[in-house]
């Protein structure tokens, strides 16, 4: 492996920008970091060259650790946004700059030099300053001068930032011809998903500090796994759907999808769709559609985009069963269609279609919508604004539904995360709506904060997984700490520790394989859900995620957590255990 | 119409505040020629007076020029605690007035001051001898190569020096191949400021000094001796040549304004 990072963490005054990033890089591969401004790729990538010391982790260059070693004598080569050339040096003498640090002959340096400028097409260029060459040029030189001392590791800071799009354009093809030729293994980072696709063998996609999610872009596109991948590689309608033992629907509808995970549990319940603008499929009528009925709607924008034509429809029936999410707009799904269907079918703004869903693809993420539940309209509000779950749904571009719910009697589930109030009663509450049939209860208060640490825990190892696929669905919209909680009653029963410890580790390396989730272990001495409360109130902001296949013991539990820190924020996932 | 009176205006203020004064002072110099001009300069405690000067100018300014590189460097590279409070220090002998600045030094080494007993003790002489009047200057010059330096550096960035480090280049050879050149218009212009300023300081050197002729009298300070002595001929003569001194260090200054000018181009 050329590049291998484990565990690495940069902060900022005390703030995580690079948080808990494993990743290896093969040789010879070509890396794209993907994300948005002040994702951390940048800090990850200065972090590889050794121009950012980084708090925790280690870096790995074939094979050899040089966590500790300075940029100087890692020898990646770097190529600036801002080219970073020498101004006041030659062509011929920035190129060769890596090469008179070594002592080189003269002779051997001009060679060399030619060989490089042949390579980055700019022969002759050798006697000019930089100021006389254009930008792309520059780059070139750049890249070229990065080159000059052979380093194993090529790494690109944006490097078709400061560039126009023609020359951009150019300039993607020299350097993907250049790592080709030369079989050098390079990350390059960019906020472009258009570069990242023309580039890359592989593609790591950055939010938040942390890495979301890797793989070929072509899968990632198609199978993405979390909302902000699918939102931020190419434009996506998000849509709610209800996921049962049939399969999927969008309210009433039955839909085809791609499911790679199969249901959560055996109820029925909500998840998260992807449809890409380009699957939708617009008719005059529902019966000319060749695929599933998604609605009616009518025309609210079109754009004319060269080879595409992108519009922008608002559903006129199913409205409330598909609730769209991630443009912005509920109700709204953004299509693109080829200019030879737009020919066959012409539209204007307020013509009325049929809507159908070429593909779809489930978000194996177990967090969907959030449902508040208070006793009045008012209460509810005042819930939806504490400010964890404002952020939560803001980040997770999801609705937040509020419903009253009759004071005396049960209360009904609705889809998604049933959110309630911690106070008094709150763990009777929640067991009404898990018998009800919610799988996840949030308990928060209105003055709710972002939490610094997760904490998860699980009351039945039947609930294991679930626990953690919703903790790494948090992690990935909220910055915290994540610690994975066991408890084991202190003493002499030493054979039991050290199975609660070999448990809790094993559940670490699964957290990490299966959900790319990097947690800190905690064993808590004691029994059960009273240390677990003892070690919780001697965190300064915590968040618990309880997990629990058995509601009876959830109550107890619950009870007994809230009594010892009432108004923490507790989130409870119920998993029926398979029987 | 209105355009003209300006100019007018602004040249009526220079010619009689700047133009008028400089011109005395050289029509005064040369009054009974040359020869008398270069006679002035024949007198012992002329000669020593210059060599001070020049001896006060060559210690400060080299040192200053390394303090001010290195300042303007932590300031504009790193962040550390007590940045702010760093870059205010430097500004304060611009605040101070130069008499106070002498007087300091006077209280901590003079005879009477903190570390008066101590330096009699050991036979140094800081006050009223060379050590003092360098010390002064030093003082009072501290802020020119940094501040002129802490702008520059930070519009500049780090990205050169990164892209030497990645390419294997030392501290060292990254200051002088890469961060030198780059700063040294900057650099130079700050050094004349700072050389112009050590030359021509009066009110804290005056302090510290004690006005013994041939010893510890700076030219500034020479000239004025000997205009209460009514040498009035010596007295221009040397003011011509600080005069002089200054002309040329804003020659040099302007060129290199301009050089700066296409370099930033």
């Amino acid at each position: 492996m050329s590049i291998t990072l484990e565990q690495v963490t940069k902060r900022y005054q005390g703030q995580p920008v690079v948080n808990d990033v494993s990743l290896t890089v093969a040789e010879g591969e070509f890396f794209v970091l993907l994300g948005p401004s002040g994702s951390g790729k940048s800090t990850l990538l200065r972090a590889i060259a050794g121009l950012v010391d980084i708090d925790d982790g280690t870096i790995a260059l074939h094979g050899s650790d040089v966590t500790h070693v300075g940029a100087r004598q890692r020898g990646v080569g770097f190529v600036f946004q801002h080219y970073a050339l020498f101004r006041h040096l030659t062509i011929a003498d920035n190129i060769e700059f890596a090469l008179r640090v070594r002592r080189m002959k003269a002779a051997d340096r001009r060679e060399r030099r030619k060989e490089l400028l042949k390579l980055v097409a700019l022969e002759g260029m050798d006697e000019r300053l930089p100021a006389q060459l254009s930008g792309g040029q520059q780059q070139r030189v750049a890249v070229a001068r990065a080159l000059a001392h052979k380093p194993q590791v090529l790494l690109l800071d944006e490097p078709f930032g400061a560039l126009d799009a023609k020359i951009r354009e150019e300039l993607r093809w020299t350097i993907r011809r250049v790592q080709r030729e030369l079989g050098i293994t390079t990350v390059l980072v960019t906020h472009d998903q258009e570069e990242a696709f023309a580039l890359a063998d592989r593609i790591g996609v950055m939010n938040l500090g942390r890495l979301l999610e890797v793989g070929a872009p072509r899968d990632l596109y198609a199978r993405p796994t979390t909302r902000f991948v699918a939102t931020f590689l190419g434009a996506a309608n998000l849509l709610l759907a209800l996921q049962g033992a049939e399969g999927i629907r969008l309210g009433t509808t039955p839909v085809d999808a791609t499911v790679r995970t199969p249901a959560l549990t055996g109820r029925e319940h909500e998840v998260v769709t992807v449809l890409r603008p380009e699957e939708v499929e617009m008719a005059a009528e529902r019966e000319q559609l060749t695929t599933s009925y998604m609605g009616r709607a009518t025309v609210e924008e079109l754009q004319f985009t060269g080879a595409l034509e992108r519009l922008r429809l608002k559903l006129l029936d199913n409205q409330h069963a598909v609730q769209t999410t991630g443009n912005g707009a509920e109700g709204r799904i953004e299509a693109t269609r080829l200019q030879s269907e737009r020919r066959a079918m012409p539209l204007a703004v307020g013509a009325v279609v049929a809507l159908g869903a070429r593909r779809m693809h489930v978000l194996p993420t177990p967090l969907s919508s959030f449902s508040i539940h208070a006793a009045d309209e008012a209460a509810a509000q005042l819930l939806a604004q504490a400010p964890l779950l404002e952020t939560l749904a803001g980040r997770m571009k999801t609705r937040v539904a509020t419903c009253a719910d009759a004071s005396d009697g049960a209360p009904n589930a609705r889809p998604g995360v049933a959110v309630i109030e911690g106070s008094d009663g709150a763990a009777l509450r929640a067991v009404q709506l898990l018998r009800a049939g919610a799988n996840e209860v949030l308990l928060l208060s209105p003055s709710t904060t972002l939490p610094e640490q997760i904490c998860m825990f699980w009351l039945d190892d039947a609930a294991r997984h679930a626990t953690m696929a919703v903790t790494a669905s948090l992690l990935r919209h909220l910055p915290a700490e994540a610690v994975c909680v066991a408890t084991a009653p202190a003493g002499r029963r030493d054979a039991k520790r050290a199975n609660a410890l070999r448990a809790l580790l094993d559940a670490r390396s699964e957290a990490r394989a299966a959900h790319a989730l990097e947690t800190r272990t905690e064993l808590v001495p004691g029994e059960g859900p009273q240390a677990l409360g003892e070690y919780l109130a001697g965190l300064s902001a915590p968040l618990l995620v309880l997990g629990t296949a058995d509601i009876t013991t959830a109550e107890a539990a619950l009870g007994a957590l809230l009594a010892r820190r009432p108004g923490m924020p507790v989130l409870v996932v119920y998993r029926e255990s398979a029987r | 119409m209105t355009r003209i009176i300006l100019i007018l205006v602004s040249l009526l203020f220079l010619s009689a505040l700047l133009f008028a004064p400089l011109a005395v002072v050289f029509a005064s110099a040369f009054e009974n020629g040359l020869g008398a001009w270069f006679q002035s300069f024949t007198d012992s405690d002329t000669g020593a007076a210059i060599r001070l000067t020049l001896l006060t100018a060559a210690i400060v300014v080299p040192l200053n020029t390394l303090f001010g590189v290195c300042a303007a460097w932590c300031i504009a590279k790193f962040e550390f605690p007590g940045k702010s409070m760093l870059i205010t220090l430097i500004d304060l002998p611009m605040a101070v007035s130069p008499v106070v600045s002498g007087l300091i030094y006077v209280l901590l080494f003079g005879a009477q001051g903190w570390f008066g007993a101590w330096l009699q003790e050991h036979d140094i002489s800081i006050i009223f001898a060379v050590p003092g009047i360098v010390i002064a200057t030093m003082f009072v010059t501290f802020p020119y190569v940094a501040r002129e330096l802490i702008p520059l550096m930070q519009q500049l960035g780090n990205d050169e020096e990164e892209a030497a480090i990645t390419l294997g280049a030392g501290g060292w050879f990254t200051f002088f191949h890469v961060t030198l050149p780059r700063i040294r218009w900057g650099l130079l212009y700050g050094v004349i400021l700072c050389n112009a300023r050590a030359m021509g300081e009066f009110g804290a050197v005056s302090v510290v000094s004690g006005h013994i002729r041939g010893l510890t009298n700076t030219m500034p300070l020479h000239i004025e001796a000997l205009y209460q002595d009514y040498s009035m001929s010596g007295a221009f003569a040397v003011a011509s040549l600080l005069s002089l001194l200054a002309v040329v260090t804003l020659i040099i200054k302007t060129l290199l304004e301009w050089r700066m000018g296409v370099h930033h181009r």
